[in-house]
């Protein structure tokens, strides 16, 4: 919608027209906004434009981002120069279009029809009485392609009932404090006005902030993608959740954390996901995070979760100075290595042992069953 | 009343704030349409004297919340003094009289709280809600409530109605996104460290003292270390805190003693400073 400014007829006419202009461009700009808009230029404030635009900034934008964005589609709009504007795709990841396919993100990620006979021999030999309990134990790199869809319902059964259980334990948890002058007054009224029973204020439970670092390079993207599940499973439970993916590069996920969303979005991943090198460099990734999006990820004690093996190109001290930076701010900091599933696996490589001292605990998360494990430690934090 | 963005300008400017063309226009916005006004920048930039100094000009009270995390109903809006209520009633207990619902829960009971404060104020006050970013979602969302219809519902007493419109400023210092619905409800403006002519006359402004060469000297220090990466970096109060202790110090230029004397002023963590001090150890004369 390029409706140029010249092209209306009255003045308010152009300012209604820009504000769908800039709705059609990514602003928030609403009735509301509109409406304040028109009052404002009733104050002869138009005289000047640096004064009109500044007003309409004022109004229209709600962040130093869209700001900038506003800026250019103001001097778009009321110049008369028809420049054509750049959509801005750099480090996004956009969800494109529909599936051709009904596929399972399960499915492409485990490698579809990929499974070799080595690799279904390793899978049988895990000993369980029934097929669940069977998956739960099975390593996510080798899941056969049938037990795929199965393992992903059992899986969002599990994590749903495991953010239940959180969410019971916050509410039962009541430590003895103050006493609660209203609910003792109420309850002393049925003892004649004598305070017998005491009731005491409860410390609110303070909800958590939760952030996670997901390698997808490599073997990786399969485990990242069912602790991405986990992480949506317990939203509710944490108060805030960002979520990131790094291999070279870092990116930050966390608008897609709806699970409808996810789904597509893991899918493009997997498909983009060939394009990356092997090396990982976790220590600039993570540097990264801490200069972008530290300041306003790593406030009020949040818990980190770092998922990768620690395999690392870049420099084992820059690691070490990173997660020193990250853990002085963390409540938490938990280490998720699959290697760590592996039986004989020492973390001897150069980046994971710069890591590990930095590190509060320090699990595997390479099935079902050791995921489920992690609500142990969530529920203390 | 005032009549467009630069008499506001020149109006700050007689309190010694210094406001760019983008800032007098939001508040003219304030002032007219009587939108709260959310301000977002990093610290030390001068949010929260923006408040202070809007309530001398309009010659009314500023009335302040601080906000913190578990911040609630009882610390922002209201509450009853239950230790005076049943005092009272015990008292008229012992004496054998009676005490009517409406004397217990009358005014003299009620402990207002900066937001009941502010929309009960006799003249429409500066309602300056700081670090809004501080607070959690429960507490954004009862502030809508509050900033759409600007009254207050008290069980025991009824609806109170803003006799005035306060003038909201809130303030942000970006540390987790704040509700879109917040934010729209809301006239919007970044504050954003200034450059170095704005923040000479800032200095200047606030220590009209300092002579040119110090005052050149330290502004220009301090730009050059906003432009690195610092795990704190200083904003204009520190600025001026740094200037206005060299003047107290007699320093009239700023000497490598100075520097080292002084320099807790500007940076607030260890390991800036030791990466400050290492490279200007040979520099400064």
């Amino acid at each position: 919608m390029k409706i140029q400014a010249y092209s209306t007829a009255s003045l308010s006419e152009a300012i209604v027209a820009f504000g769908q202009f800039c709705r059609s461009h990514g602003l928030n700009v609403g009735v509301q906004e509109t409406q304040d808009a028109l009052n404002a230029a009733r104050h002869d404030v138009l005289v000047y434009r640096p004064i009109f635009k500044n007003a309409l900034r004022a109004i229209f934008c709600t962040s130093p981002e869209e700001q900038k964005r506003y800026d250019r589609l103001f001097s778009l709009y009321w110049d008369t120069n028809p420049i054509d504007l750049q959509p801005d795709r750099k480090n996004k990841i956009a969800v494109t279009g529909t599936l051709q396919k009904k596929n399972t993100a399960a499915l492409v990620l485990l490698g579809q029809g990929k499974s070799n006979p080595d690799e279904e021999e390793e899978a049988k030999n895990v000993s369980g009485a029934n097929a669940s309990e069977r998956l739960r134990k099975t390593d996510f790199s080798k899941i056969r392609e049938i037990d795929a869809r199965e393992l992903e319902i059992l899986a969002d059964r599990l994590f749903k009932e495991m953010a239940l259980r959180l969410r019971r334990r916050m509410k039962n948890r009541q430590i003895n404090g103050q006493i609660h002058l209203q609910r003792t007054i109420r309850r002393s009224l049925s003892l004649g006005g004598e305070p017998i029973k005491l009731s005491f204020k409860g410390q609110k439970p303070k909800r958590q902030r939760l952030i996670v670092l997901l390698d997808v390079s490599g073997s990786m993207d399969k485990y990242s993608f069912f602790l991405l599940r986990f992480v949506c499973a317990l939203r509710d439970r944490f108060r805030q959740s960002e979520a990131f993916i790094f291999s070279t590069s870092l990116v930050r996920i966390t608008h897609l954390l709806d699970t409808k969303l996810l789904n597509l979005a893991l899918i493009n991943l997997a498909q983009q996901a060939d394009n990356w090198s092997s090396g990982t460099k976790i220590g600039t990734c993570l540097e990264t995070f801490y200069d972008s999006y530290g300041k306003q990820t790593l406030n009020g004690s949040p818990v980190v979760i770092i998922l990768s093996d620690g395999l690392d190109t870049g420099s084992p001290a820059l690691l070490h100075s990173v997660m020193t930076k990250i853990q002085r701010k963390a409540r938490k900091v938990i280490w998720l290595n699959p290697l760590k599933g592996m039986q004989g696996y020492t973390p001897t490589a150069r980046g994971m042992s710069a890591a590990l001292p930095l590190v509060d605990d320090f699990k595997s998360a390479h099935n079902l069953e050791s995921l489920l494990e992690l609500e142990t430690i969530l529920s203390n934090v | 009343m005032v009549q467009n963005p630069q008499a506001i300008i020149e109006a700050l400017n007689d309190y010694n704030y210094v406001a760019d063309e983008e800032l007098a226009t939001a508040l003219f916005l304030l002032l007219k349409l009587r939108k709260p006004i959310l301000l977002e920048g990093p610290p030390g930039v001068g949010k929260t004297e923006i408040a202070a100094v809007l309530a001398a000009w309009l010659e009314t009270d500023l009335i302040r919340l601080q906000c913190y995390e578990g911040l609630d109903l009882n610390a922002a809006v209201y509450e009853w003094n239950y230790q005076k209520q049943i005092l009272l009633l015990k008292s008229a207990e012992a004496n054998h009289e009676k005490m009517a619902e409406s004397e217990i829960f009358s005014d003299k009971f009620l402990l207002k709280r900066p937001l009941l404060q502010a929309i009960l104020h006799p003249k429409a006050p500066v309602l300056l809600i700081d670090e809004i970013d501080r607070s959690d979602e429960e507490f954004e969302a009862f502030l809508l409530e509050l900033l759409s219809a600007f009254q207050i519902t008290i069980p025991e007493i009824g609806t109170i109605k803003a006799t005035h419109r306060p003038y909201v400023i809130l303030t942000s210092n970006r540390t987790r996104e704040l509700s879109d619905a917040l934010k729209r409800r809301c006239l919007y403006h970044w504050i954003d460290y200034p450059d170095l002519d704005k923040e000479m006359s800032i200095v200047q402004m606030k220590l009209p003292d300092i002579e040119s060469e110090l005052l050149e000297q330290t502004v220009a220090f301090v730009q050059t270390l906003r432009s690195r990466k610092l795990a704190k970096t200083p904003g204009v109060s520190e600025t001026i805190d740094w200037a206005e202790s060299l003047m107290a110090l007699g320093y009239r230029r700023v000497t490598a003693q100075a520097l080292h004397q002084t320099l807790g002023c500007v940076l607030k963590t260890v390991e800036d400073i030791s990466i400050v001090k290492e490279e200007n150890a040979g520099l400064m004369e």
